[in-house]
């Protein structure tokens, strides 16, 4: 999902430095009208430092229209992008370790009233180290 | 050795026993001013008609930091009853917690566990998580590590006075850095569902564990190191 936005960024960047090209060699025409040719090839964006790193692209020219776009430099490459996805996804039950209450110092779950708490594994915790 | 005192309608259990008179009055006193079952508390002076502005500078600073956590949740957390009266529990007991947390300070290796929601000292600590579903089970544990310290978990309570709104989740665990944000955070998400949850998890360092009513599980990336450690 944000790899998606920081590519979009970047080919908004791009559009620009394409844009300040098609103004400095033929007219002030919008880059994103089809009448608007750009010469065919392949053109290199600026390093766009995003706040998930750096990240460049590369879109190619046919025939006067954009036909691909290739990430050079993405942040998903590295590791450090790892971290950056914090979305919470499915986990299976045999995925999160089955653990025994005298295995653990403490009990966190949902608010307890003072009579809940009499009956609650905490309150077992308790009386065992108290 | 272990101290266990009630307050603020719940149990809080201190391991071990530190500067217990000193933690004992902060919530103490918390309870005193921002309880709505004391009817003498400045918050139930509130909810009868003081102007705020002849409120303390204490709960006015409470009232003002929930508010901005509801800005902050897209409004899923919110100091306010469906009524319009002004309800912090649902950051009182946080506080008293980070008040208690910042008294212990100098002092090592101790938990501070209050109606569920929990404290540590720092990293080292296994917690484990109830199971919404089985109340003297474990759905797992989780190992604080680093400068995670806080572990908050909300769910279809026996006290469900400060969570509103139609339920996705049936239990929500929140780890973070501080208990105030964990709290708050855990809240927010068991109200707001999974927008919520992903608000939280984008804009905040904090791990999670949520259940759905169905009894699915998700978590976040860090949730799953924390739960095999």
């Amino acid at each position: 999902m944000k790899t998606r936005v920081v590519v979009g960024s970047a080919i908004a960047s791009l559009a620009v430095l394409v844009t300040g090209w098609v103004v400095g060699t033929t007219s002030n025409i919008p880059v994103a009208t089809s009448a608007t040719k750009l010469a065919d090839g392949k053109y290199t964006g600026d390093t766009e430092q995003t706040r998930y790193g750096a990240v460049q692209v590369e879109i190619t020219v046919s025939g006067g229209a954009i036909t691909d776009v290739a990430a050079l430099q993405l942040t998903n490459a590295d590791s450090r992008s790892q971290e950056i996805s914090n979305t919470a996804a499915p986990i299976l039950r045999d995925e999160v370790l089955k653990a025994q209450t005298a295995s653990v110092a403490t009990v966190s779950g949902a608010t307890y009233t003072t009579e809940g708490y009499l009956t609650s594994l905490q309150s077992a915790l308790d009386k065992a180290k108290a | 050795m272990i101290y266990v005192f009630e307050t603020m309608g719940t149990v809080v259990s201190l391991e071990p026993p530190l500067k217990v008179p000193e933690v004992e009055a902060i919530f103490a006193a918390y309870d005193e001013r921002f309880s709505l079952y004391r009817p003498t508390s400045e918050l139930s002076q509130v909810r009868d008609g003081k102007p705020l502005h002849d409120s303390s500078q204490q709960l006015r600073d409470a009232y003002a930091l929930a508010l901005d956590w509801r800005e902050k949740t897209g409004g899923a957390f919110t100091p306010h009853r469906p009524d319009g009266i002004i309800d912090l529990s649902g950051i009182v007991k946080a506080l008293a917690m980070d008040a208690a947390g910042r008294v212990l300070r100098d002092k090592s290796n101790w938990l501070l566990n209050a109606g569920g929601d929990v404290l540590a000292s720092g990293p080292g600590a296994s917690v484990g998580i109830a199971d919404p579903s089985d109340r003297l089970g474990l759905l797992t544990s989780v190992m604080l590590v680093n400068e995670r310290r806080a572990v908050a978990t909300s769910g279809i309570a026996e006290r469900g006075d400060h969570i509103w709104g139609r339920g996705t989740f049936a239990q929500v665990t929140v780890v973070a850095d501080d208990i105030i944000t964990a709290d708050v955070l855990a809240t927010a998400i068991m109200a707001g569902g999974w927008d919520t949850l992903n608000l939280a998890t984008d804009g905040w360092d904090v791990d999670v564990l949520a259940i759905d009513r169905a009894g699915n599980l998700a978590a976040t990336p860090g949730m799953r190191t924390l739960v095999a450690a």
